[in-house]
């Protein structure tokens, strides 16, 4: 018998709409399980379930111990650790890191002892926080809120751990040092990992690996068993002639034999074939030309020596950077390097130390030089700002309004951003009933409805599924050549450095590296990718 | 129970309310309303605004305008304009009421033949123009009286009230009040306290941290109100300090059972605030809720401008439904009376309020559900 | 400009009418809330327990006793001595204590002056001063002065001293000053802790009108409450008259919450969390609601709070509503209300609108 054994779990939500539907798979101890799949596809409602949270029908055995509802599972409660999806979900803005840890120690009925002590010294310093132990939550970057809710979630040494979407927002250097974690605590204590991710290199760490779609498993194997299942669709990049046919930036993926070559699969590919085996078509992404050309200096921003102190910390030290027209420029840095403040300070929304800022050609000495280009500047948050209680469509509507676009274009500009980003089916709904990555999608679509010259884009494919992911870099660059658009843009991924033109590296609140990506090769030409470049950076001063 | 948990709980929640800053407005507001109400709100009415058109201009016309002039009661000007322009003053709120001195004022007297005097009062509040009706009846026939005791022809028989406020001699406002106050202040701020404390946390996401792990429900509720709870022990001594040394209530009761009455009723108040966190969802409803049941009920159901007695029907049955009239009785008792224990009323109230704390803790025990709502 | 204000204005009534809760609890305000208020409450004694201790042996005593009647009294109770008399008081058996002294009866038939001791419960003391009161008038009638004076009385406005109109009013009033404070307060600051109120910061539109068009969105949901509660109750249940202009009163009510949630707007300004604004919006309306002259004429007040209260909207509120209902007072003498309601707000939004929405 398996340590962990779900059975045939079932979570209904109000209105009986389904959160996942006869879900089974086991466990064993020392397994790390990988939940992946496409956004609200019911990975979030499994783990509420298995967590004890949420009413669901069927069984879940732990540990031979059975239980049926959240109350029946009170009594494995103290042996689980679990994290919700949601950036610091779990944290209390005004604790420091330190108190957090005690906090929950505390509420896991630890002893404070050497031993703890330790423990927690070591989890600090895995998770990069042992600088910021006096540091307040809600002080904190969103990807060290991330591993401040995560070692808190491991601080009891749970025997089974749920983690939904742990690494969203974290940089590749604290997702290496967290994958470190989680082995040495399975190994140590032989706990059962579940993890949800939409990195895929992660996935690919794990022992089993569970797809979800359409609210239920339909696949499950060690990702190389998983993979060998599309190797036989994976192609070179090929133009598709029929309709069960994808073509994706280098590679093409088929149902129907190609005469070209194959390809190397990749896990990511499972998701383009079971999107394609089930004849969902990917919508096509198009961008029109504008009816007039757009009168765009050739330098859109121009930062020379931006400083942001917060108190004696320096997030931001003499950064000069330059954004020129028609370009996709990378912001990069480990969580806490400075990104999400440049971003803030260009916007106005923190004032200014030092330095001298140029917008569209515009010095900005103040609020007041900001005002005639507020229509000219899309802006799309960590946090994503939208209206719970206005549906996707009457969400979009207002932006529109509030950018004084005529309604009969507000409508058809949502109607075809709804189509080309994939939200078509979720107009209707509410913000607070869709997955992270759907809603994302659509506060792009408020980012983009007045149809800025300049968008600034803070981690804007943060808990994106892969195909949404792929389609809205499409849409950046089809913005980009048919709207000669910039785009400054901070991301975790680093598979997606590719799509830029140009990449900033910052650390510490510094700039380190300003470069083309092809430079960026040839400086590192051992390196087989991005991310291997970027933890070169940072472990080259360390 | 467990005590490590709820060491923890309340340890963060004492954290979170002093780094906000919020201790500061924990005791401002009580301090707010006693002080405030004690200096702002007045049983008697003093200083009416009353003119006096005397159209007599005699001697003894002029006796009665002094007469009110000298009494406390009214704040009175004379002048000699006709009774339309005055009673527009009324209309316009510049004069509470008119007295018009008939032109025969002294002759008619001195002859002992019948007198109208007119008197107009603004009736739009009720209350204040009562009275107002009776301070000035009373001046005139004080008057008259002594007019009366001068001239023995007049025979008159003379009934005095000499009245005796017990445990209120000098019958100050101070001490019709203040303990009155105390009541709707520890029934407003520690119900306002708790009101957020769990809906902040299900807003926030953080309630995961106890529906995910195994925390017992009692310990999670008993964490959430002990802060609270101690903050406003202080308070039930800081409005104590003020009601007998700034505003000199006299004290004639049992400490022992002023603070234990007190500190009965602060948790009654805060599982008021507590079960309205527990039963909504997000926290501008359960500020709103909280704002509109305490407000105003801890106001007019604590007895000290309306008699719960001479209430009716709704309003009857409603103040029964709060607890403030129950500790009002008992706090009044102690600072005025000192019956304390002896009186089986103040045991009756003291069980009620019992009753309350244990009813509203059960209720939010029961309705406090570890899972995600759908 | 307009387009924006208008979907700002829709956005923030779509949003409330949303939260159903919220809806509930608002509607319950304006209706039951006010309706309780105007039917119960009543400041005229009723139902005071009376006990008196006679040692003259009856006559004018009796007569006395005889005119303390219901609804006001319950029928007066006999004790033997003035100890049991003062205990009965103790232990709240009785609230009020008469005793005819031996000489009473003596004094009053010759013409000498005749005491009545009245020994009242001071811990209710609202119940002793009107009890007061009325003992006094009852016994006025029977000194009997041999100058025919006729005292003619005119209560003007509400000549039947009807209670409910004033209770039912001022609850009113008092809701209307809690809402129009709250809603607009929470509307901010739960921008404010969302993070939405960046995103607004950045649309071009000037943050004025967007200050301006939440304020409205509240406001119309006060209006739309003080509609219903005027209608249903208080013409509909209470039949309170109406003696003055009701544009008037609309229009002073409009500015009025227009001024309050200026007040809400200062809160969300100096707040940080639902937390701080739960805490300051209390401290700012108790005393408002309290202190506003409806329970205690501002001029009776501690000199220092009558001059505070000068600052206060709801002074000129209440002052104004009195007048259009009761006094029925002419539009144009109504201008100091207005005057005052909208001098603070103005002062309350430029302070809002220099704190809160501005790019740096």
């Amino acid at each position: 018998m398996a340590y962990l054994e779900v059975n045939k779990v079932t979570v209904l939500y109000k209105g009986n709409k389904i959160g996942i539907k006869e879900a089974s798979f086991e466990a064993n101890e020392g397994d790390i399980i990988g939940f992946i799949g496409a956004d609200g596809t019911g990975k979030s409602s499994l783990m509420h379930a298995i967590a004890g949270v949420v009413k669901f029908e069927g069984e879940i055995i732990f540990d031979k111990y059975a239980y049926h509802s959240p109350k029946e599972a009170e009594k494995i409660k103290k042996h689980m650790g679990f994290m919700p999806q949601g950036l610091g979900l779990i944290l209390y803005n005004t604790l420091t890191v330190e108190e957090h840890l005690n906090f929950f120690a505390s509420i896991r009925n630890l002893i404070m002892d050497k031993n703890f002590k330790a423990y927690k010294q070591k989890l600090l310093h895995m998770a990069g926080l042992s600088r910021f132990t006096e540091r307040e939550a809600g002080h904190l970057s969103g990807g060290m809120k991330q591993k401040l809710s995560l070692i808190c979630a491991l601080i009891h040494k749970p025997k089974l751990l749920l983690l939904d979407e742990p690494t969203t927002g974290v940089d590749p250097l604290s997702r290496l040092e967290l994958w470190e974690i989680l082995d040495s605590i399975r190994k140590e204590e032989g706990t059962i990992v579940i993890v949800s991710t939409a990195y895929m290199q992660e996935a690919s760490k794990m022992d089993k690996l569970l797809l979800f779609e359409d609210n239920g498993i339909i696949a499950r194997g060690s990702s190389k068993e998983l993979i060998n299942t599309v190797r036989g669709n994976t192609y070179e990049k090929t133009p598709c002639e029929s309709e069960d046919c994808l073509e994706l930036y280098d590679t093409t993926y088929s149902l129907k034999p190609l005469k070209s070559k194959h390809k190397e699969p990749t896990l990511e590919g499972l998701f383009f074939v079971s999107a394609l085996k089930n004849r969902k078509k990917l919508p096509e992404i198009s961008v029109s030309q504008r009816k007039e050309p757009l009168d765009i200096p050739p330098i859109v921003m121009e930062a020379k020596q931006l400083t942001k102190k917060f108190g004696s910390f320096v997030a931001n030290d003499r950064i000069d950077i330059k954004l020129k027209r028609n370009e996709i420029l990378g912001l990069f840095g480990a969580n806490g390097a400075g990104k999400t403040t440049f971003i803030k300070m260009l916007l106005g929304l923190y004032p200014i130390d030092s330095g001298e800022l140029t917008l569209l050609s515009q010095p900005i000495r103040s609020g007041r030089d900001r005002q005639k280009l507020k229509s000219k500047i899309g802006y799309v948050s960590q946090h994503f700002a939208l209206y719970k209680n206005m549906s996707v469509r009457e969400n979009l509507i207002y932006f529109a309004n509030i950018h004084q676009i005529p309604t009969h274009e507000t409508l058809k500009r949502i109607e075809r951003y709804a189509e080309e980003l994939g939200f078509s089916d979720y107009l209707d709904a509410m913000p607070k009933d869709l997955p992270l990555g759907i809603n994302q999608r659509f506060s792009i679509a408020a980012a983009i409805i007045h149809e800025p010259v300049v968008l600034f884009l803070d981690e804007p494919t943060s808990g994106v599924d892969v195909i949404a992911r792929y389609q809205l870099w499409q849409l950046l660059r089809l913005l980009k050549e048919k709207w000669g658009i910039s785009i400054l843009i901070t991301t975790h991924y680093m598979s997606e450095a590719e799509y830029c033109d140009r990449v900033v590296l910052l650390k510490d609140g510094k700039k380190v590296a300003d470069d083309t990506v092809e430079n960026f090769y040839k400086k590192h030409p051992n390196a087989n990718n991005f991310e291997e470049i970027f933890l070169e950076y940072y472990k080259e001063a360390n | 129970m467990n005590i490590g948990v709820i060491k923890a709980y309340t340890l963060k929640e004492f954290k979170e309310l002093m780094r906000t800053r919020m201790i500061f407005t924990v005791y401002a507001l009580p301090l707010t309303i006693l002080v405030l109400f004690g200096y702002g709100i007045r049983m008697e009415v003093t200083h009416s605004r009353i003119l006096i058109i005397d159209n007599d201009q005699s001697k003894l016309s002029g006796e009665l305008v002094e007469k009110f002039k000298h009494s406390k009661y009214f704040n009175t000007t004379e002048a000699n304009i006709s009774e339309s322009k005055a009673l527009k003053l009324i209309k316009q709120a510049k004069k509470d009421a008119i007295i018009i001195i008939p032109t025969s004022f002294e002759k008619r007297l001195i002859k002992a033949q019948k007198i109208d005097i007119a008197i107009f009062i603004d009736g739009s509040f009720p209350n204040r123009a009562h009275t107002i009706e009776n301070y000035i009846e009373s001046v005139i026939i004080n008057y008259l009286q002594n007019y009366a005791q001068r001239y023995p022809t007049f025979s008159t028989n003379i009934i005095a009230i000499n009245p005796r406020s017990l445990f209120n001699q000098a019958m100050r406002d101070e001490d019709a009040i203040v303990p009155g106050l105390i009541g709707l202040a520890l029934f407003v701020s520690p119900a306002i306290l708790t009101a957020l404390l769990i809906v902040k946390e299900k807003e926030k996401g953080t309630i995961f941290n106890f529906y995910a792990s195994s925390i017992n429900k009692e310990d999670f509720l008993i964490a959430k109100l002990i802060p609270p709870f101690l903050l406003h022990s202080v308070s039930v001594l800081i409005l104590f300090l003020i009601a007998v040394y700034l505003f000199r209530v006299p004290f004639r009761g049992s400490f022992a059972l002023y603070w234990f009455s007190s500190e009965l009723y602060v948790l009654v108040s805060l599982s008021v605030g507590l079960l309205v966190s527990i039963v909504t969802r997000s926290q501008i409803v359960a500020l709103v809720l909280t704002v509109i049941i305490t407000i105003l009920p801890g106001f007019l159901y604590s007895g000290i401008i309306l008699p719960i007695s001479s209430m009716s029907r709704e309003s009857y049955i409603e103040a029964h439904m709060f607890p403030v009239m129950y500790y009002n009785h008992i706090a009044y008792d102690t600072f005025l009376i000192g019956q304390g224990l002896s009186s089986k009323k103040i045991v009756l109230y003291l069980i009620i309020l019992m009753g309350f704390a244990c009813v509203l803790l059960n209720l939010g025990w029961f309705l406090l559900k570890k899972e995600l709502k759908k | 400009m307009i387009k924006a204000f208008l979907s700002i204005v829709a956005k923030e009534l779509l949003d409330f009418l949303r939260s159903w809760g919220l809806v509930v609890v608002v509607l319950y305000s304006f209706t039951v809330d006010v309706y309780i208020a105007g039917s119960g409450m009543q400041i005229e004694p009723k139902n005071v327990s009376v006990g008196y201790v006679d040692y003259t042996g009856g006559g004018i005593s009796q007569k006395i006793l005889f005119h303390l009647h219901e609804p006001e009294f319950v029928a007066p109770k006999r004790f033997l001595s003035q100890k049991q008399l003062s205990e009965a008081i103790f232990n709240k058996e009785i609230m009020v204590g008469i005793v005819f002294d031996q000489d009473f009866e003596k004094n009053y038939r010759k013409h000498k002056k005749a005491t009545i001791d009245v020994l009242l419960d001071a811990t209710a003391a609202s119940q002793s001063f009107i009890t007061l009161s009325y003992l006094q008038n009852i016994v006025l009638n029977f000194s009997k002065l041999n100058i025919p004076i006729d005292i003619d009385i005119h209560k003007l406005f509400n000549p039947n001293s009807d209670e409910r109109y004033f209770m039912a009013l001022v609850e009113l009033l008092s809701v209307v000053t809690m809402l129009s404070i709250l809603l607009p307060a929470v509307v901010f600051v739960r921008e404010k802790e969302e993070g939405t109120w960046d995103i607004m910061l950045l649309m071009p539109v000037d943050p004025k009108i967007v200050i301006l068009a939440k304020s409205l969105s509240q406001i119309i949901i006060i209006m739309a409450g003080v509609v219903i509660t005027v209608g249903l109750v208080l013409f509909g249940t209470f039949n309170i008259p109406m003696n003055g202009p009701f544009f008037a009163f609309l229009l002073l009510t409009f500015f009025y919450a227009f001024t309050s949630a200026g007040i809400g707007l200062f809160i969300a300004s100096v707040s940080e969390g639902m937390m701080q604004t739960a805490q300051l919006s209390m401290l700012i309306m108790m005393p408002l609601i309290f202190l506003s002259g409806a329970w205690t004429p501002v001029y009776a007040m501690h000199p220092i709070l009558e001059k505070l209260s000068l600052l206060s909207p709801l002074r000129y509120y209440i002052e104004g509503c009195e007048s259009i209902f009761f006094r029925g007072t002419s539009f144009i003498d109504l201008w100091q209300y207005f005057a005052g309601v909208l001098v603070l707000g103005s002062v309350l939004y430029w302070y809002g609108f220099r704190k809160i929405g501005k790019l740096f």
